[in-house]
């Protein structure tokens, strides 16, 4: 059973961040952590490893050297290999972009499972991973909560709005992005962070993989034309007596929880 | 996070007389065990406060003369001209951090045991006082009492010429001969200084006077004025009348004024002054500042264990008072006035009320705080609260077992000196160890701000790891790799009734219908059973907790103790009278120097501690709240195999908190926190040596009259 | 390339359609603006079985075509859409296509952008129509900032546009609001023609890739603090242990899980499991409506990641204001009272 896990290093805001208009925070402003959403990932490939009784489970990202930690944490957890895939053209690059790069990596890994986050917490689009497996022509399910094997199938649970649970049968090969809880990631002991340090990480860029400028140029999706900051209004203010004010919240959760 | 600028009112300047507070806080007058005779610890810890932010810093009560002793409880001192040189340098320190220096003048009357100094006590009237044994005072004559008032002005004098910004001539809290006169319970005079409230008000008004006239000019003048005896009773004091009237007598004469209410001796009184937070939150005297406040045109400064600035803020802006005064958020946090200055609110180490501080004052041992390990350290060990070294050997893994006051405060400190990687390991599904059960006793939520403000500077660490729902063995731990291991395992209450008093178990522990707090606990209270018998020798907050939370699950509660009251301990904390009154108000009763002997499903078997002859009682249940032992056997399999530490490379294995010996949660917090900042020491077992402040022998002493 | 393709949803899911979802009437007032302001005629596309069926719901102001695909099965199947979407947009060449950011599409969208090589962008808060094409506006860095963004070089766009987001024409040329302004059924502007309708010849037999074993509703209530979608909290407004019960039953009513401030757990009110903070839980349901609680920044580290706040404290200077949403300044207990009436 081989297993590709994509994870990412996600960006947070320092404070006291004065924008100037343009496109892009300057790296001082940015601490990175590895995405939340990636040790359930990690942890469903390591599973399905486990139940199949042997494979190989590779970690991957398209990141700077900031984002070997995600990569470290994903060995240290006990993924087989590591690979970094990066070129500082890709500085704020969309899912797309990102998904294109994957695509080629994924094309000389072969592997029988693709796992990602479900989304990352900094830019929340919940679309590399259904990008790259329409690139890759995979089938695909989204938001997944639940994981087991069937023979050379995967049943899975599918999160819908409102909480209710699709459980899917789906033939390998598949790509499948997790949600938050879908398991228990184990957590590494220091031993195993020691170790993880002293892996090699493969790092390669995406020309190397076979995808040139222009290539990747298209790929992209969207542009950032600017950042701004956003303008915080104060609460709109429901007036009236109580009766006035509970229809009005009523009114306010109904059409945020159905919309 | 930015500062909310609701909180700005916080940092305006109040002038007082000839000097000015930088900004409302103001770090009011409180007990710390070191006096004048250990004066580095005495300036060290206001220094402290100066340095984090408060416009001003107070010595505790300090006596004017010798007749004034109150040994064995410690309290500044300025009989003669050392005395001022060994306090100057408490002012010398606070003004470096730009803050006022404040002594807190006091002639203890006849509630000073004169232990040491043999001179017989004086006050306004001939008395004994409740608490002293086999002492009364004799009355004063005029003399005596001009006599008096010199003291003071001769302190006072003192402090004005080593540096003191502020004197403040106390009558709080029912222990000052200032407040007694004012007091128709103590005064029985006839004549000029006694009978109606201006006469009564008229020795301590005086002394106001005098002491203005002679360092007016160079101190702000204030009074600490208790506003409320908190028993509606006119031979004590009541807002509403004699504060009030004192207040307008006085205020010509005063810069401003420094009020709190309640008195710390309550064999009569209702209430209390440092309220415990099983009795209230902040600012629960508010409605005795309020009624005075229309009394005054001069600052007011109040205390409340303000820990909220939201409460404070709101508090200024309402007009009540103009200066938040605080001792016990003093003690918790040196650094609040310029945490919320900086908008710093989530390392804001907030106060839980426990009255650990107190308490050591009320056993003559240096101050101590539940929440800051390194209060009363600042001197004798050079402990900042908010500054730690990169320890020499930060490139060692640390794991650290057991999340409980312990090891989270361990794991922290490792984390602020920069350890490269500290896992904090717990069983549990949360943080908190022992504290977990504790904090939801009845009454004592605000405890779990131990843990809250651990957990959210654990969170903040990022060389420190939180690993919850993970119990680890001792294959896992020899196996997990970490060069350095600390045990922090905690304790468990004894099923056997092991106890101090016999030191031998008690026959019967093993029925089923016999339980530890930690099962009384697990059920809140609902064992099975109607009437339940909780037996202490303990005599802290665990029977009591265990009373409560029985009662509120509907049982018929008994306590039997060892000590001749209950909840002896809390004496020293200042909850014991209260929680007495409270307990058999609600119905529970109470049983003292007494021994349970032993337990049969039909009879429970008691020995008085003061006759010979066995006596009976029966419940469907007993509680045990006996003594603790260590969870240690982690600790001793590691030891045991030093070729295996070796072979896995752990360097060293060290314990701390209960599972070293069973202790209050403030030790267990100093423990964890001694090794972390001694983690880099040839020896981190061994605590360092601390500094000590003895008198020089052969150094020429001066008498004292 | 001209013209704004919608995605409709059908409320109740494919199986058991009740109308259309709001967030569907969303799109289509944004659809409509982006049309008015020069984008090309709007499009609503329904997929589904029950599709034809429900093709008059669309007949909306505004929209100029319907056009319906057919799937083989009731239920939502990820790479049906997929292979549908991938055919309406061949078909139509939409300049803009227009979804909501709804788990199913969550499950097909950004394949078919990415197969595509078409615009894409997700969670999008409001969107205009500028002189070289759409534009978008979305969080980032955790919401932190606003990011505008364009795409150039792409004839088609693809937008999954949040819930609640302004109509078109808010976001353009300025800071705008980040806020949530409720859509709802636009008014016509003016009178139009009815829509054509249509459907779109496709054979969908065989492109689905998944296996449907079973639908599970979400239990009712219970749900834990930290996953659950509405959220109902309360502070120390609430002023004494009796409060608790009493909003756990609204809350119970409301279909809310129920989750408390610091200060109740502290007086002893409410287990610590409940806490929502900086020392408890962090929680971003879609719904936090919060019943006296003031907003200490603890707390709000705790929940500022909601999508929508709704907040009542009898203090109008409470901070909870200045991150709330929508707030009233009122007795809780008269609100909750009203509350409980109307969701008994």
């Amino acid at each position: 059973m081989k297993v590709l896990v994509a994870v990412k290093q996600v960006a947070r805001l320092r404070d006291g961040l004065v924008l100037d208009g343009s496109a892009v925070v300057p790296d001082e402003a940015l601490e990175w952590a590895p995405n939340e959403w990636d040790a359930f990932a990690l942890e469903a490939a390591l599973r399905l490893r486990e139940d199949a009784g042997g494979g190989e489970v590779v970690v991957a990202t398209v990141g700077g050297e900031e984002a070997e930690e995600s990569l470290r944490a994903g060995l240290a957890m006990g993924t087989d290999r590591a690979v970094r895939v990066w070129d500082p053209s890709l500085r704020g690059a969309d899912p797309l972009a990102i998904a294109a790069v994957l695509a080629k990596l994924a094309a000389a890994e072969q592997p029988e499972v693709i796992l990602c986050g479900a989304q990352a917490a900094d830019a929340a689009n919940a679309a590399t991973g259904l990008a790259l497996a329409g690139l890759l022509d995979l089938a695909h399910v989204t938001v997944v909560n639940a994981v087991e094997r069937d023979g050379s199938a995967l049943v899975v649970g599918r999160e819908l709005d409102g909480g209710a649970v699709e459980t899917l049968r789906v033939s390998l090969p598949v790509l499948l992005t997790i949600q938050t809880g879908a398991n228990r990631p184990r957590r590494a002991n220091l031993r195993a962070i020691k170790q993880a340090r002293e892996q090699p990480i493969e790092t390669l860029t995406p020309a190397v993989l076979g995808l040139g400028e222009q290539e990747l140029a298209a790929a992209a999706g969207a542009r950032t034309v600017r950042l701004l900051e956003p303008v915080r209004e104060r609460a709109t203010m429901i007036d009236g007596p109580a009766s006035a004010i509970a229809a009005r919240i009523a009114e306010i959760v109904a059409a945020e929880l159905q919309a | 996070m930015a500062r909310d600028p609701r909180h700005d009112v916080l940092f305006e300047p109040v002038p007082i007389g000839p000097k000015t507070l930088r900004n409302r806080f103001y770090q009011s007058p409180h007990c710390t065990s070191f006096g004048a005779d250990l004066p580095g610890s005495q300036a060290h810890i206001r220094a402290m406060k100066a340095e984090g932010g408060w416009a001003a810093v107070n010595t505790e009560f300090c006596s004017v003369h010798p007749s004034s002793d109150s040994r064995p409880l410690v309290s500044a001192r300025l009989w003669d001209d050392d005395d001022a040189r060994n306090l100057g340098r408490m002012a010398e320190l606070a003004h470096e951090h730009g803050a006022l220096a404040g002594v807190e003048l006091w002639h203890g009357g006849c509630v000073a045991g004169n232990l040491e100094s043999r001179l017989p006590a004086r006050s306004v009237s001939q008395m004994t006082d409740e608490s002293l044994y086999s002492t009364s005072c004799y009355e004063l004559d005029k003399a005596g009492i001009r006599e008096i008032q010199g003291y003071y002005v001769a302190a006072a004098r003192r402090a004005r010429d080593v540096g003191f910004d502020m004197i403040n001539i106390e009558g709080a809290e029912c222990g000052a001969i200032t407040q007694h006169f004012l007091m128709s319970k103590f005064n029985r005079r006839t004549d000029e200084y006694g009978g109606a409230l201006e006469n009564r008000a008229r020795f301590w008004l005086e002394v106001v006077e005098q002491v203005r006239e002679a360092v007016g000019g160079d101190c702000a003048i204030t009074a600490r004025l208790c506003v409320d005896t908190l028993n509606d009773n006119p031979l004590g004091i009541r807002a509403a009348e004699e504060a009030y009237q004192f207040i307008e007598l006085g205020d010509h004469l005063v810069d401003f004024w420094d009020l709190q209410a309640g008195g710390y001796v309550a064999a009569e009184w209702a209430g209390d002054d440092a309220v415990a937070s099983r009795f209230a939150g902040e600012f629960s005297h508010r409605e005795y500042i309020e009624a005075v406040r229309p009394a005054t045109r001069k600052p007011i400064a109040a205390v409340g264990r303000f820990t909220n600035p939201d409460t404070m803020a709101a508090a200024i802006r309402s007009g009540v008072i103009d200066i938040i005064a605080a001792a016990r958020p003093s003690i918790a946090d040196p650094f609040l006035p310029q945490k919320i200055e900086q908008g710093r609110y989530d390392e804001i180490r907030e106060c839980i009320g426990c009255n650990i501080c107190a308490s050591r004052f009320g056993q003559g041992a240096p101050i101590v705080c539940t929440q800051n390990a390194t209060l009363g350290e600042e001197f004798r060990r050079g402990w900042h609260p908010e500054r730690f070294t990169k320890a020499s050997n930060a490139e060692k893994t640390v794991l650290v077992v057991g999340a409980g006051p312990a090891g989270m405060e361990c794991a922290m400190v490792l984390g602020k000196r920069g350890l490269s990687a500290v896992h904090l390991v717990e069983a549990a599904d949360a943080l908190g160890g022992s504290l977990r059960a504790i904090s939801a006793y009845p009454h004592l939520g605000e405890w779990g701000r131990v843990t809250t403000y651990r957990q959210i500077q654990l969170d903040k660490l990022d060389n420190v790891e939180v690993i919850l729902k993970r119990r680890l063995d001792a294959e896992a731990v020899f196996t997990y790799g970490a060069e350095v291991v600390v045990v922090a395992t905690g304790a468990r209450w004894r099923a056997d009734g092991m106890n101090g008093p016999t030191q031998a178990p008690i026959p019967g522990a093993e029925y089923d219908f016999v339980h530890t707090p930690e099962q009384v606990s697990a059920v809140n209270g609902a064992i099975d059973g109607e009437h339940v018998l909780v037996y202490d020798t303990d005599g802290y907050f665990t029977a009591v907790g265990m009373a409560e939370m029985l009662l509120a699950a509907g049982k018929r509660v008994t306590v039997v103790t060892s000590f001749p009251n209950f909840a002896s301990f809390m004496f020293f904390t200042g909850e014991a009278f209260r929680v007495n009154r409270e307990l058999r108000a609600q119905g529970i009763e109470i049983v003292t120097g007494h021994l349970l002997s032993e337990i049969t499903p039909e009879r429970l078997r008691g020995q008085s501690v003061w006759a010979p002859d066995p006596v009976q009682w029966s419940a469907d249940a007993v509680v045990l709240v006996t003594q603790r032992e260590p969870l240690d056997s982690l600790y001793h399999e590691l030891r045991a195999d030093p070729w295996r530490l070796q072979r896995e490379g752990i360097e060293a294995v060290y314990r701390v908190g209960d599972c070293v010996a069973p202790r209050t949660i403030a030790e267990n917090v100093f423990d964890g926190h001694r090794l972390a900042r001694e983690i880099d020491t040839d020896d981190p077992a061994t605590p360092l040596p601390f500094l000590r402040e003895l008198p020089d022998v052969r150094r020429e002493r001066s008498p004292v009259a | 390339m001209s013209g704004v393709l919608v995605l409709a949803e059908l409320a109740g899911g494919a199986g058991s359609p009740l109308g259309l979802r709001p967030s569907s009437l969303e799109l289509i007032d944004a659809g409509r603006a982006l049309g008015e302001q020069g984008a090309g005629a709007l499009t609503v596309a329904l997929i589904g079985a029950a599709a034809d069926a429900h093709a008059d719901a669309l007949q909306l102001p505004g929209v100029a075509e319907i056009v319906t695909v057919s799937t083989p099965d009731e239920h939502f199947e990820a790479h049906v859409s997929q292979a549908a979407l991938e055919e309406l947009i061949r078909e139509r060449r939409p300049a803009v296509v227009l979804a909501g950011h709804t788990s199913d599409s969550l499950a097909f969208v950004a394949a078919v952008a990415a197969r595509g090589r078409h615009g894409f962008a997700g969670d999008v808060t409001s969107v205009s129509w500028g002189e070289h094409g759409v534009l978008a506006r979305r969080g980032a860095y955790g919401e932190r900032l606003l990011a505008e963004l364009d795409f150039p070089g792409k004839s088609t766009v693809l937008l999954q546009l949040r819930a609640g987001a302004p109509a078109a024409g808010a976001g353009s040329g300025d800071a705008g609001s980040a806020g949530a302004t409720p859509g709802g059924v636009g008014v016509a502007s003016a009178a139009s023609a009815a829509a054509t309708v249509s459907r779109l010849e496709i054979d969908l037999e065989g492109t689905a890739r998944t296996e449907r074993l079973e639908l599970r509703e979400p239990p009712a209530g219970g749900a834990d603090v930290a996953e659950a979608d509405f959220l109902l909290s309360i502070g120390r407004g609430v002023g004494s242990a009796d409060g608790v019960p009493r909003l756990q039953r609204l809350a119970e009513r409301m279909g809310a899980a129920l989750s408390v401030s610091g200060p109740l757990v502290e007086a002893g009110w409410a287990p610590r499991g409940l806490k929502v903070g900086q020392s408890g839980r962090t929680v971003a349901p879609r719904v936090y409506l919060a019943l006296g609680i003031s907003g200490a920044a603890q707390h709000l580290a705790g929940m500022s990641g909601s999508r929508t706040i709704i907040a009542v404290n009898c203090d109008a200077g409470a901070r909870i204001f200045d991150v709330a949403d929508h707030g009233a300044v009122a007795d809780l207990f008269e609100v909750a009272d009203e509350l409980e009436r109307l969701f008994a």
